[in-house]
């Protein structure tokens, strides 16, 4: 277990230190038990850094972010950024870093290990808890101490994990300048893919059935998409915002304006807007489940996602997030690819 | 049922310029009669083509997408049917996974001197999704 006046003592000394501008990590937040990301700039604020099963975001979003800052305000940073990164971040920064979007001297990595745990499902939690909110929840040994108004309880991680981590192997950076508590890679909590072996299960129709109802159900709120490390695009293909416009452009160059995919909230709109981005995310996404978890109206989109994740094991031998100098997916190819499909 | 009967699949095909594309114009100055279902659009590489492409082709009233490009080794850019063949069974699967018809996708390789081949290639997918009736899955109401 980690103790996470480690965090904070490492955070402290690197901005003590001048090593780093700035750290990314989580603080207690303001509603309930749950943390927020946060960025500290000053040695003396590391100490409201925390480390508990709430800290479930993928901060390495806020390095997309801070990477765009400094591009838009045509800046180059003096020092690195540091990030508090757990097995998930740092396979998401280590795509990031194959694909040239930071340099890997302009990041610092403060690697946590989940170890034999992760983070709090609190949807799963929620009826255990039998109605009340949980005011803190940190680890204890493996498992998880939720405080309510009505005490403490100990939930088995196993029960309330998000379902992500107990699908995870490794729950340890394998990318990082620092790294805090034990590598527990290779440990097997649930099988993984098993929701997808279900569904395919199914035949054509029933597939289609479910997805249909799905993608009726999307508002179209892009939570998944901003949320996303590795949706760094500054115009979205799905809608494009930055057509130029000027007094002379006419209604018919508005009109013809090629759109792939229109932006309104229906069933084929919303269709190939998932699929599209499940796509794009072919290879490079690493499973951190932060769209499924954002999600409002609970579209099971880590189904597209692992689809995706399987195919390019099972088919290209690939696993994203393995070495920052290797291929990525779609650039690459083997001579002996499946193409029995093709006439 | 007569509409079933009067139902003629409308297909895009995304033509590779180098090979299918010339395969296309050779079937037909060879005057060899197959369905003229397909509208072609030319693309400068099979691997140019877009998951986004064939999606937002069905969404807008396709009943079939083709992709044709060069066979394996013959790229005019030396590598792109590779990074084709590779991204598009990507495609395949996502909508076998979603629960679109199989028959609704189809990638060949044509080159610029099959345009027998060709022909076969377009007949062979018009016989396979006449059988499907409309897409209606992906298409848009608007469409």
């Amino acid at each position: 277990m980690i103790n996470v006046q480690d965090i904070r003592d490492t955070a402290r000394d690197l901005l003590a230190k001048g090593e780093v501008r700035a750290v990314i990590g989580w603080r207690a937040g303001t509603r309930g038990a749950a943390a927020e990301p946060c960025v500290i700039h000053a040695p003396e604020e590391a100490a409201s850094l925390v480390w508990d099963p709430t800290c479930v975001h993928n901060l390495a979003l806020y390095l997309v972010n801070d990477r765009k800052e400094l591009v838009h305000a045509k800046k180059t940073a003096d020092k690195p950024i540091a990030i508090v990164a757990k097995g998930c971040d740092a396979r998401a920064i280590v795509v990031l870093l194959q694909e040239h979007y930071f340099k890997r001297e302009d990041v610092h990595i403060i690697g946590v290990s989940c170890e034999n745990s992760g983070v709090i499902d609190t949807r799963k939690a929620a009826p255990l808890l039998k109605g009340f909110a949980p005011t803190a929840i940190a680890f204890d040994g493996d498992d998880f101490a939720v405080t309510t108004a009505k005490g403490q309880q100990t939930l088995a991680s196993r029960e309330v994990m998000a379902d992500r981590c107990l699908e995870c192997r490794t729950p340890f950076p394998k990318e990082s300048n620092s790294v805090l508590g034990e590598d527990k890679s290779g440990r097997d909590f649930a099988p993984q893919f098993a929701a997808l072996q279900r569904f395919e299960e199914q035949d054509e129709a029933a597939r289609w059935e479910f997805w249909q109802r799905q993608f009726d159900r999307c508002i179209r709120c892009f939570a998944c998409r901003s949320v996303c490390p590795m949706c760094f695009c500054d115009e979205c293909v799905v809608d494009s915002i930055e057509m130029k416009i000027a007094p002379e452009t006419t209604a018919e160059e508005k009109a013809n304006r090629i759109r792939w995919i229109e932006r309104s909230a229906v069933r084929s709109e919303n269709a190939t807007y998932h699929m599209t981005r499940a796509l794009h995310l072919a290879g490079r996404c690493v499973d951190c489940g932060e769209c499924e978890r954002v999600c409002p109206v609970n579209i099971p989109l880590r189904l597209l996602n692992t689809k995706m994740e399987r195919e390019a094991r099972e088919t290209f031998g690939f696993e994203p997030g393995a070495s920052i100098g290797g291929p990525s997916l779609v650039a690459s190819f083997r001579d002996d690819d499946p193409g029995e499909f093709i006439r | 049922m007569s509409e079933q009967q009067n139902y003629e699949p409308k297909i895009v095909a995304f033509l590779c310029k180098w090979c299918s594309s010339a395969g296309s114009d050779l079937a037909g100055v060879s005057r060899i009669q197959y369905p003229a279902n397909a509208t072609p659009i030319q693309v400068p590489c099979s691997g140019s083509v877009s998951p986004m492409y064939i999606l937002s082709a069905l969404k807008k009233g396709a009943d079939g997408v083709l992709v044709s490009g060069c066979h394996i080794g013959d790229c005019h850019y030396i590598e792109g049917n590779f990074l084709a063949r590779r991204k598009l069974h990507l495609v395949k699967e996502m909508l076998r996974f979603v629960g679109i018809e199989e028959n609704r996708f189809r990638m060949s390789w044509v080159s610029a001197a099959e345009g027998a081949k060709f022909a076969e290639v377009v007949k062979e997918f018009v016989e396979d999704l006449r059988p499907l009736g409309p897409q209606e899955q992906l298409k848009a109401k608007r469409a």
